[in-house]
């Protein structure tokens, strides 16, 4: 293996009050340096469970990850997060959140300014620095989640369904920004989401899950030239077979 | 970022608009409402002297009370002075241990399930009933009525601490920990912040008990302050400094209340707009 995020043969039970819930069984992932991968899956597969494992935030309860070569004891330095529901300090101004990891990470304050200030201006929200989180749209909350993730250049970035909680048009603008980035850093993605399309529009890569217990049931290889048009046949023929790759599982599980 | 400039045009008047509108309300000429009641209660109180409800010697009059202000100005002011900085210091007191206390009990689940029924229990003690004990240990003084100050806002401030603590979203926690701060940051930046609300919500309570407590203890473990004031007032039957008394005890209290409460608008200046403020 290769890979800069590795995950080998990782297995996850939750014992809850309700009894034990496997919610992983067998994960084997490998993503290479700058790779854009998608997990795609319907709700409760599993999809957030090891993105938390990735991000140290959960133990699995069998296997291993290994993330640019080290084995994973907590979070790792070369990881960062973005959260579904943003995450955002309610008590510190944007700019104080985008420099919370920064801080975190121990980097000197006036380096910490300026870095916060570049990021500000990356993601186009210079003039809102001095705003509290709840004065935001979504869609800026979100911004500054990213901007926050970059502060301290990750190699990878660990997204969970960044963007559900948004409307289309908000959506497709942050798609568009998150490639912009990701070309430019050259980081790798790894990018929870439940939306075919998003996964078609944004990946290198997309594994797709099955639940009961939460495994990969396939991994597709997107070969679409960028940047992509949801309107073209190339695109929708991959959203239909992925369609197609998910229903399965409706067969067997009630939706919801 | 067509999407930008979009938003920077319609979101921030919104708020800004809101902002100003909460600015303005509080000092609108609605929050002289609160006087209302207070005339009232002095009108009928000056009426009920003029009509001798009940003999002088009991009831006295709105003017003579306000003479006592004039001729035992000294008295009052040393009294109570005496009592402010009592209550001042017990709470500080109980403020830097119950708030570190708080965080962690709130923070650790050990030391929660360490401390519970301790805490519910010493917490249903009224301060009051400690006074006979606070004198045997310390005797006539300060000391015993400091004590008892420092336990009637303890209590207060450790449970809304705990219960700030224990409102702190899930996310923000691991946030953090994705981060990887350390537990030194996470417990300024984070914890205390959040539950800053909380503590507020304690320090109110604590010193409402703590001036209350202040008073009481006065009439039996210390020679001066208001408490004081007041019963020696009655053992020489002077009734308008009892209600003199009895005023500025029930003003200083307003005060102190207001006092917390702007400060804590002005550290709280987050949660505005956040939270459903009353109309
Ligand atoms: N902390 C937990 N304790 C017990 N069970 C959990 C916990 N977290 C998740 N689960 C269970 O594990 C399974 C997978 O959950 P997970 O959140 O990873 O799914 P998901 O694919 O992210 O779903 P969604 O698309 O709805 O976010 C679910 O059955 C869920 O009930
Ligand atoms: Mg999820």
């Amino acid at each position: 293996m290769t890979g800069f995020i590795e995950c080998r043969n990782v297995g996850k039970t939750y014992d809850s009050a309700s009894g034990a819930v496997e919610a992983l069984r067998g994960i084997n992932l490998d993503c290479a340096p700058g790779e854009f991968v998608c997990l795609l899956g319907l709700s409760g597969c599993g999809k957030s469970t090891l993105l938390q494992i990735i991000a140290g935030l959960e133990s699995a309860s069998d296997g291993a990850v290994v993330i640019g070569g080290h084995e994973l004891d907590g979070p790792s330095p070369l990881t960062s997060v973005v959260f579904q529901d943003h995450g955002l300090f309610p008590w510190m101004t944007v700019r104080k959140n985008v420099a919370f990891n920064m801080k975190a990470a121990g980097v000197k304050p006036a380096e910490r300014a300026a870095r916060a200030d570049e990021l500000l201006e990356m993601t186009g929200l210079t003039a809102f620095a001095d705003r509290y989180p709840h004065e935001l749209s979504g869609g800026m909350r979100q911004r500054v989640g990213i901007a926050r993730a970059l502060t301290t250049r990750p190699k990878a970035l660990l997204m969970d369904e960044p963007f559900g909680a948004l409307d289309a048009q908000t959506r497709g603008h942050l798609q568009e920004e998150l490639l912009r980035i990701w070309e430019s850093q050259r980081t790798t993605v790894l990018f929870v989401t439940h939306g075919i399309d998003e996964a078609v529009f944004l990946a290198d890569r997309i594994v797709v899950f099955s639940p009961r217990p939460g495994r990969i049931s396939a991994v597709v290889d997107v070969d679409l030239p960028r940047p992509r048009d949801p309107e073209s046949a190339g695109f929708m023929a991959l959203s239909r077979s992925l369609r197609h790759k998910l229903v399965p599982d409706l067969q067997g599980a009630p939706l919801g | 970022m067509a999407v930008s400039a979009l938003e920077a045009a319609s979101v921030p008047p919104i708020v800004a608009r809101a902002r100003q509108a909460a600015r303005a309300s509080r000092f609108a000429p609605k929050r002289l409402l609160g006087l209302l009641p207070l005339l009232a209660l002095l009108v009928a109180w000056q009426l009920a002297t003029w009509a001798e409800v009940y003999p002088p010697v009991l009831l006295p009059s709105p003017e003579r009370v306000a003479m006592a202000f004039v001729v035992d100005y000294h008295d009052i002011l040393f009294n109570a002075l005496a009592s402010v900085t009592r209550v001042i210091v017990g709470v500080s007191i109980a403020f830097c241990v119950a708030v570190p206390a708080g965080l962690m009990i709130g923070r650790y689940r050990t030391l929660d399930m360490l401390s519970d029924w301790t805490i519910q229990i010493f917490r249903s003690v009224p301060p009051i009933s400690l006074i006979p004990m606070a004198l045997l240990f310390f005797g006539i003084g300060d000391k015993p009525a400091i004590v008892l100050i420092f336990l009637a806002a303890l209590w207060p401030l450790l449970i809304n601490t705990i219960f700030g603590v224990r409102g702190i979203e899930r996310t923000l926690i691991k946030v953090a920990r994705a981060a990887r701060a350390s537990e030194w940051l996470i417990f300024r930046d984070i914890i205390l912040p959040a539950a800053m609300p909380a503590v507020f919500t304690g320090l109110r309570l604590g010193i409402g008990g703590g001036w209350l407590t202040v008073v009481t203890a006065e009439m039996i473990a210390v020679k001066s302050g208001l408490g004081y004031m007041i019963l020696n007032a009655q053992l020489t039957f002077r009734s308008e400094l009892i209600v003199a008394g009895i005023v500025i005890i029930g003003a200083i209290g307003l005060l102190a209340d207001q006092g917390i409460r702007a400060l804590r608008t002005h550290v709280c200046r987050w949660q505005e707009g956040l939270t459903a403020a009353a109309e």
